[in-house]
């Protein structure tokens, strides 16, 4: 990793043969095993909360906000504590949805308000002057705010506006309505963006240019668009980097920013090994059903919806009558499940969390206690049971230790669990109707007492839950919610 | 024939060779000689048991041509009046042709004469299933009538059974059937869930339960049924243990499903069996109760080796009739024949045909002799042999054959289609693999544990012997097992071929101590080493049949046999690089030895259920 961070740098300065290069020689280099990129996957989160906070420290007004190269030495010097984890990924420019889509993954982020640093002007000072431009994108007659919308906006600006003044807080702008337009993963639009710079303009002419950042807000807007494009997952193609070229030419850092993301956006992209979809249903059983699978490894269990919403109106979890319920087991759970003795209780525990994407939702489980080691029933092979060959060799002499690879590794074992569930309501009275759901599948249930033990849950959490398992996030909130993660991740780390 | 497959392994077992040595010592009289040893067991130690497989067993001059009489109206018969073509449309066999068989004596070939059978021996049994072969429907039904459904009744029926039930089978007026397999059930013996309980009065057992894809399961009115039974055990619990039945069509409560369609072997009868509240007499059970397994495994073991013979025929057939076209078919003004690459497709069909034809009788012959042998091993290795070598053969042919192969009309879809069969059926030849090498590994093992514990120990000794023999074998010495030479048993003009198939017997026993030193008794979970151990013994195993059939048929002066030591050895040296291959692939961080990777792909593949990669046209976003 460290090698290639030289690489690309040399690259940069050698001006640019770097992104193919790069982009292909390096892949082997990647092969993780699954745990391995879980174990990535959580440290770029990590780094990428790092990275948020920092500059939320450093506020925005800080010239090198995500400024390419002097960051990695920041965020290592500021890092509370340098874990060699971190050290694996330098990068804060990173896809969103490697982190976000992993089981419990915490990194939710309201991709509005701190991905975009504000444009230097507004803090300084003029509160008229914070949205010059703020009328172009109020001019929607019928009130729909569309792609057609936002690209008549933006024509507007370059049409009335020949000689491109306050462009970049114009971009600024734009860049802050996406989302509300609901372009926020267009790449087009982003092309349209960069457009609207002056070409050749901002080109460094000579050596010093290129040395000492060559016009800075202008490099900075258009990283930020960049970066931008990142949070979202947005692939940049030729368009953008011949934009880019003749906008700042190629020896800039919004180039440099644009390869990198070239090199990384490939490596990342992908990295989850449980992907979550971009979109998630609106429906609640839908979301559960989603959620069941992403949780249950074994591919042949059964989802089944024990009750389904009163009615399409009523889907809040408010309603205590009739809130869904969805459950999941697979057929070895059932026969785990008939194979449990009576005599022993499970139970039912919850709720837990889990984030899918920007969504988070609980579920419960029906687990046993581990048998204790003295009344586990040691599997014994028949003595007639394969009509064709031996099951066992009858030698007095087992593996050279030669030959045993298997690591000593410490296992904990935890007790089996039976099933899961994804309920609209935490209470009792609702998954007492799972367990009666799950009887007629697995009758030894019935003859099994059951016990509960809900946790309460967190009030905070639950609470802001209870609105996004429905309701699309509304900025405040998501606001609140990324700081509701930051502490719960810095509880988790420490 | 009633010894062959018989394989002790437990104190159950021995009780069953009793019953065994008994039925057989009516027929053979004569029998002085201890048990002897099985050749392919002591290739694992590195020993070649001459006196087996040496000189290749013959039949006197009356045998053959008591048999030659025999076989001619046969032969006349399956290519005269059998239409294969029609049998295979029709998916049944015509009644007139079901009547002839019977007239012909089929139904009882291995019926001893006094049950009015045949009573043929192993080898007169391989040769006529040379012929039957001809029509693979009419082979698998009397192979599901005789060679398994009523051998049972052959190996493990009292007296009474046995005069009750052979006259009417062997006649062909009763039609057997075996009936093991059950939906949840194929090789495992321990998810059997036919259950016959006993009645009240203790005089009939009723059977519950139904069996899938049982060979002649809508003409049968004999079963071999092997069900579920309580058994009280020496320590006085009650175990669910399987027990064989012979149980009648008229016992009542049997019913049959409509037949299968099958992708081959189509004229044959192939369909589910249900039993509801059969009653069936306690006399019918066949064995001990509880005893079932035992005579399961007795029954499959015994029924394999014919198959080496029946795909031989019908190799011999199919080469005929493609040489005919490669002869007369003229592409730019030449005969395909003339052209290397079908050249080579007949070659190694006639050197299909030829092993697995050396094999097959090398093994009968042994089965027939004097003693108790047990073949098990060879005639798994015959089984996986000719089979796979079948379906290999036949699709060069239809390769040859070029379109008209493909073609409905002309009988070589057929062959390939029914061919299919041949490496699942009888167990699946995976199963059987493991069932060479581990039966194999075990014979070795218990030879080789005292040596195996003093090398664990670190006996000073032990330790220099085997190195000293590590250190002579590296530096190429020349194996002699005593093949060739002045009194050696193969011809000098194989004598090369012999070299290499001691050379290869060496190096395997040395590879097996390894193996066993590696992995002990852990090896059964080793599936990907236990499969080139199982190959390289089917290997070696050929390659002694061919040597030692070629050398008689010098010594005896056959016609061609110029032509057979060609054959002999083509193969030993194919045979050779090939174990030299598996061989090293068998040693410790081996670079030919992909097993982990092979590993993982399938580990990803089977986790995902599906194809793992992306496409080839995808971009990252």
């Amino acid at each position: 990793m460290r090698l290639l961070r030289l690489r690309e740098v040399k690259a940069f300065f050698q001006g640019h043969a770097a992104s193919h290069q790069l982009g292909w020689n390096w892949i082997p280099r990647l092969s993780l095993s699954p745990k391995g990129l879980k174990i990535l996957a959580a440290s770029l989160s990590c780094c990428r909360w790092l990275s948020d906070r920092q500059r939320h420290e450093l506020g925005p007004s800080h010239p090198a906000g995500p400024g390419p190269l002097s960051g990695l030495g920041r965020y290592l010097q500021h890092c509370p504590h340098r874990s060699p984890l971190l050290s694996v990924v330098l990068y804060p420019q990173v896809t969103p949805q490697a982190p976000r889509g992993l089981h419990c993954s915490t990194a939710a982020h309201n991709p509005d308000s701190p991905l975009v640093p504000r444009p230097p002007e507004p803090q300084r000072g003029l509160v008229k002057a914070l949205a010059p431009h703020e009328e172009l994108f109020r001019q929607a007659p019928d009130g729909v705010r569309d792609k057609a919308s936002f690209v008549q906006a933006v024509q507007n600006f370059t049409q009335y506006n020949v000689h491109k003044r306050g462009h970049v807080d114009f971009i600024y702008l734009a860049l802050r309505k996406m989302r509300e337009y609901g372009v926020e993963r267009d790449l087009a639009i982003y092309n349209l963006l960069l457009d609207i710079f002056p070409k050749e303009v901002f080109r460094p002419r000579n050596i010093f240019h290129s040395i000492f950042l060559h016009y800075p807000r202008q490099q900075e807007c258009g990283i930020a668009v960049l970066e931008q494009m990142e949070n979202h997952g947005v692939m940049p193609n030729k368009e953008t980097e011949f934009l880019l070229t003749q906008i700042f030419g190629r020896k800039s850092y919004p180039m440099l920013k644009f390869v990198r993301m070239k090199l990384w956006f490939t490596r990342f992209k992908n990295i989850n090994p449980f992907p979550v979809p971009r979109d998630l249903p609106q429906d609640p059983v839908d979301l559960a059903r989603l959620a069941l699978r992403h949780m249950e490894p074994d591919l042949s269990a059964r989802v089944t919806v024990y009750q389904m919403p009163l009615s399409k109106d009523s889907t809040d979890a408010t309603d205590p009558t009739e809130p869904h319920i969805v459950g999941i087991q697979s057929p070895d759970q059932q026969a785990a499940l008939a194979h449990h003795d009576p005599a022993r209780p499970i139970f039912v525990e919850g709720p837990f969390s889990l984030w899918l994407r920007d969504k988070c939702v609980y579920y419960h489980i029906l687990r046993a206690d581990l048998l204790p080691p003295e009344e586990r029933e040691v599997e014994e092979i028949p003595e007639e049971w394969n009509l064709y060959y031996p099951m066992q060799l009858d030698l007095a002499y087992g593996r050279s230790s030669w030959d045993d690879y298997e690591f000593n590794i410490d296992e904990v074992e935890e007790g089996p669990v039976f099933a899961i569930c994804m309920a609209g309501a935490h209470d009792q009275a609702t998954l007492a109707k799972w367990i009666q759901g799950l009887q007629e599948t697995n009758p030894t249930l019935a003859r099994i007492p059951v016990v509960f033990r809900l946790s309460a849950s967190s009030g905070e959490l639950l609470a802001s839950s209870s609105g996004l398992e429905e309701t699309p996030l509304t900025p405040p909130e998501g606001r609140e919610e990324e700081e509701n993660n930051q502490q719960r991740q810095q509880q988790s780390q420490s | 024939m009633s010894g062959c497959g018989l394989f002790l392994r437990s104190a159950a077992a021995a009780r069953l060779g009793r019953a065994l040595v008994a039925f057989t010592a009516s027929r053979r009289p004569l029998r002085t000689s201890p048990p002897s040893q099985a050749f392919a067991k002591e290739l694992f130690l590195g020993k070649i048991e001459k006196k087996e497989v040496f000189p290749f067993p013959e039949v006197s001059q009356d045998e053959l041509n008591e048999i030659n009489q025999f076989v001619g109206p046969v032969e006349k018969f399956f290519t005269e009046e059998v239409d294969s073509q029609k049998i295979d449309r029709e998916g049944k066999i015509p009644n007139e042709t079901l009547e002839k068989l019977k007239s012909l004596g089929l139904f009882g070939m291995q019926v001893p004469e006094e049950y009015g059978g045949l009573g043929l021996s192993n080898t007169m049994y391989a040769r006529l299933g040379e012929i039957i072969s001809l029509d693979c429907s009419i082979a698998v039904t009397l192979a599901a009538h005789q060679a398994i459904g009523l051998k049972g009744i052959i190996l493990a029926g009292s007296e009474e059974q046995k005069a009750r039930y052979l006259p009417k089978l062997a006649s062909g007026e009763h039609v057997a059937a075996f009936c093991l397999t059950e939906p949840a059930s194929g090789s495992d013996a321990a998810s059997i869930r036919t259950r016959a309980t006993l009645s009240e009065d203790k005089k009939h057992y009723v059977l519950n339960g139904s069996k899938v894809w049982i060979t002649n399961g809508g003409l049968a009115s004999v079963f071999t049924v092997f069900a579920k039974t309580e058994v009280v055990d020496s320590n006085g619990s009650v175990k669910d243990k399987v027990t064989a039945f012979i149980v009648e069509r008229d016992f009542g409560g049997i019913t049959s499903g409509k037949p299968e369609d099958k992708l081959g072997i189509r004229g044959s009868n192939t369909c589910e069996v249900h039993f509801e509240n059969t009653r069936v007499p306690v006399e019918n059970v066949l064995g001990e109760v509880g005893g079932g397994f035992k005579v399961a495994m007795n029954i499959l073991n015994s029924g394999r080796f014919s198959m080496g013979s029946a795909v031989a025929g019908m190799l011999k057939k199919l080469i005929e009739m493609t040489a005919e076209y490669a002869c007369t078919r003229k592409q730019f003004n030449r005969n395909l024949s003339e052209f290397g690459l079908i050249q080579e497709k007949f070659a190694l069909m006639a050197q299909k045909a030829y092993v697995m034809e050396s094999m097959a009788y090398l093994t009968a012959g042994m089965l027939d002799q004097p003693g108790f042998p047990d073949c098990s091993i060879e005639a798994a290795m015959v089984k996986v042999f000719s089979s796979e070598a079948a379906w290999q053969c036949v699709s060069e042919a239809l390769q040859v054959l070029g379109g008209s192969g493909y073609m409905r009309d002309y009988p070589y879809e057929r062959i390939l289609r029914d061919s299919r069969i041949l490496l699942i059926f009888e167990g699946t030849n995976e199963i059987l693999r493991m069932y060479i090498a581990l039966t194999g590994l075990q014979h070795a093992g218990r030879i080789l544990t005292a040596r195996v514990k003093q090398l664990k120990q670190g006996n000073v000794t032990t330790i220099m012997e085997t190195v000293s023999q590590r250190v002579r074998d590296s530096l190429g010495r020349t194996v002699d097992l005593g093949l060739t030479g002045k009194l050696g048993a193969v011809h000098p003009s194989m004598e090369d071929s012999a070299h290499k198939l001691e050379q290869n017997v060496h190096y395997f026993s040395r590879t097996v101590e390894t193996l066993l030193l590696r992995f002990g008794k852990t090896i059964v979970e080793e599936q990907l080493v236990l499969k080139r151990v199982a190959n390289i013994l089917i290997n070696l195993y050929g390659m002694t049949a061919v040597l030692s059939r070629a050398s008689r048929s010098i010594r005896v002066g056959l016609q061609n046999h110029d032509h057979e030591v060609l054959l002999a050895n083509i193969f030993c040296t194919e045979a050779y690089y090939q174990n030299l291959f598996a061989l090293s692939q068998l040693d410790k961080y081996s670079p030919e030895n992909l097993d982990e990777l092979i590993k993982k792909v399938s580990q990803q593949v089977l986790e995902k259920r599906a194809y793992v990669c992306a496409h080839p046209l995808d971009w990252t976003s």
